[in-house]
Order: structure tokens, then sequence, then C-alpha cells
């Protein structure tokens, strides 16, 4: 296409079949919420076909791209898209991180009469906090959320130690930092066209990527079973939706630097042409410096 | 030392956000300018890291394996 005018991709069944598997996931969801026999396997089965969806339709995006059939134009809204998931990307971890925050700096101290509020008295004889929830402290972490389950005389916090800084988190750092290092080393051999060095450092990456799974469910374990669970007051939630969702996400940027190391194999990118990469690439920068955000202020700060 | 921590990372996000720019922007440009913001941004990443262990084992900083008072 020598033209650059607006691509107009042709007619496809693909979204169809995106909205059969959405619909027959959430059936069998909800059949399995109800407790149907059959719930589980029907989701199983919707998510079959989301699969097979992907699979198909990114085939035919990138069988287009490699014959050529995208314009200048194609490849800016390509651009446009992936800035916009980012920005999306970013909100969804600015919310988590933004409650992380809100709880410890303002509301737990709150609760413990902080400042001046219905829980703070003129004198402490008035403080409603210490009648409604005896022996209550403005802790961190706090692993017992005062409510209306924790009424008086139930511990709100313990003093063991939860978690080993020192430990897996930072052998975990470590390894994700190392790979956003091989990554840099992956994409500096993609530009300067050192074929065997990119696949090398990507084969790395990837390695990488899957240690810190496997040492972060080893880390899941360890806590679970020390007693730090998703209902351990505000610690506990926060501390495992960041964490869950952080490795959500490194599940999903190993997946795409599996089909990036494919696609290298395949001979579809060259040093001046390779925005796939640049993409994932900035996925996985993305998701390290996440990590790195998590590290310092769950661990550290 | 926690607002030298806090400092960095703000430096980092920056050229995480430099390198998105480069990605939008495309072409030889764009290229050139994402590869250098991502590769400050893993160079301060790693120098933060070091920094964090050292302060910790020197103890500048202490962990939040325990229970700290929040005031």
């Amino acid at each position: 296409m020598s033209n650059q005018d607006y691509y107009v991709p042709h007619g496809t069944y693909w979204p169809i079949i995106g909205s059969i598997g959405v619909s027959t996931l959430f059936v069998g969801f909800a059949n399995q919420m109800h407790g149907v026999e059959w719930g589980g396997s029907v989701m199983g089965l919707g998510m079959a076909i989301i699969v097979f969806m992907l699979f198909g339709w990114l085939g035919t995006v990138i069988n287009e791209s490699v014959t050529g059939m995208y314009n200048k134009q194609v490849d800016k809204s390509f651009r446009w898209g992936m800035s916009w998931f980012i920005f999306s990307e970013v909100m969804f971890f600015a919310a988590f991180f933004g409650a992380l925050f809100y709880a410890r700096i303002l509301s737990v101290p709150w609760l413990g009469g902080a400042d001046n509020n219905m829980f703070s008295g003129a004198t402490e004889a008035l403080e409603t906090s210490k009648y409604i929830w005896e022996g209550f402290q403005a802790t961190w972490p706090l692993i017992n959320t005062p409510g209306a389950t924790g009424q008086s005389g139930v511990e709100f916090s313990t003093g063991f130690s939860l978690v080993n800084t020192w430990g897996l988190p930072a052998l975990n750092t470590g390894l994700l930092l190392t790979s956003g290092v091989t990554l840099t080393y992956a994409h500096h051999a993609l530009r300067a066209g050192h074929r065997n060095a990119l696949v090398f450092w990507m084969v790395a990456t990837i390695a990488l990527g899957v240690a810190f799974l496997g040492f972060q469910i080893a880390e899941y374990g360890h806590a679970y079973h020390e007693g730090l669970k998703l209902t351990s007051g505000i610690y506990g939630s926060t501390f495992y939706l960041l964490t869950g969702f952080h490795g959500f996400h490194v599940t999903i940027g190993v997946l795409m630097l599996t089909v990036i190391l494919y696609r290298i194999q395949k001979g579809h990118f060259d040093a001046d042409n390779h925005f796939a990469f640049e993409g994932v690439a900035w996925y996985w920068h993305f998701v390290d410096v996440v990590w790195l955000g998590l590290f310092i202020f769950v661990y550290w700060l | 030392m926690s607002y030298l921590v806090i400092a960095i990372i703000i430096v980092i996000l920056f050229s995480l956000g430099s390198a998105l720019l480069g990605m939008l922007r495309g072409g030889k440009e764009g290229s050139e300018k994402m590869f250098k913001s991502l590769r400050l941004r893993i160079g301060l990443s790693v120098l933060l890291f070091a920094l964090l262990m050292l302060a910790g084992a020197m103890g500048w900083i202490e962990p939040n394996t325990t229970m700290l008072p929040t005031q």
C-alpha cells in the first residue's frame, strides 16, 4: 500500500468469536458461583475460546503487518493505542498505590484519634476510639482493621515479623532488575542488528521473569503460612492486591516476551522496524518500576 | 535518606515517561530516544536498589518487617 490514506480493515469474524468466548466465560462463572456442577468446565471452555480468538485475531494482524499491508498511518495508530493502554495501566496501579498511601498516612492514624475527628476528643477521657475499640493503636502494618467484627478486646495487630525483607523480596527485586538489564541488552542488540545476541538476551529475560514468578509463589506460601491473608486487615488487602496484580502483569509480560521471541525467530523485526518489541519492552520496564515501587513502599519506607 | 530514595524514583518515572514519548513519536529519532530513556531508567533502578541494600545494611533505614508506630 503506497498511499497514506486511513487504513480500513477487511471484514472479519474474530470479534463475534470474542463475544461468544466472553459470554461463555461469564455464564460458566455465574453458574460456578451458584454451585452448578458444569459451571467450572463451561468457564474453561469460554477461556479456551478467548485464547483461540486472541491467537487468531492477533495472528491476522501480525500477518497483515509482515505482508506489508500497513502504512505509516497504521503504525501511528498502533503507537497511540499502546499509549492509551499504558495510560490505563498507570491509572490502575496509581489507584492501588493511592489506597495504600491513604490507609497508611490518613485513615489508620484517624482511627487512632489523630488530627481532629470523631475519634479524637478534647481530653484523653473523651477519646471515642478508646471506648469503641479498646486497646486499638494506630500502627502499621495493621492486620486487623477495627470495624463491626473488631470489637473491644480483639487483638488488632501483632508484633511478629510478617515478611523478611532481606529474603525473597530482595532476591526477587534483584531478579526483576536483572531482567530489565538483559532486556536493555536485547533492545540494543536488535537496534544494532546482532541477531544471536538478541535471542540470547531475550531468553535470559524470559527465564528471569519465570524465576521471579516462582519465588513470588513461594513468598505467598510463606506469608500465608505465617497468617497473612487477604482478610488480614488493610495491610493484608493492599499487600495481596498490589503484589497479586503485579504478579499477574509479570505473567502477561512473560507471555508477550515469548511471543516476541517467536517473532524474532521468524525474522519479523529489523533494526528500524520493531514496534511490537518496543511496546512489550516498555511494558516490561513499567512492570519492573511498579515492583521497585512496591519493594520500597511495602517493604521499606 | 527517604527523600533521596523518592527523588530517584521521580527521575526513574520521568525517564519511563520520556521513553513512552519516544515510542509514540516513532521513526529513527523516536526509537533512539526510547532506547536511551529506558537505559537511563534501568541504570538508575539498579543504583537505587544498591543504595537501598547499602542503607539497610548500614542501618540508615529500617525495613517494615515488624509493627511500626505511625505517629
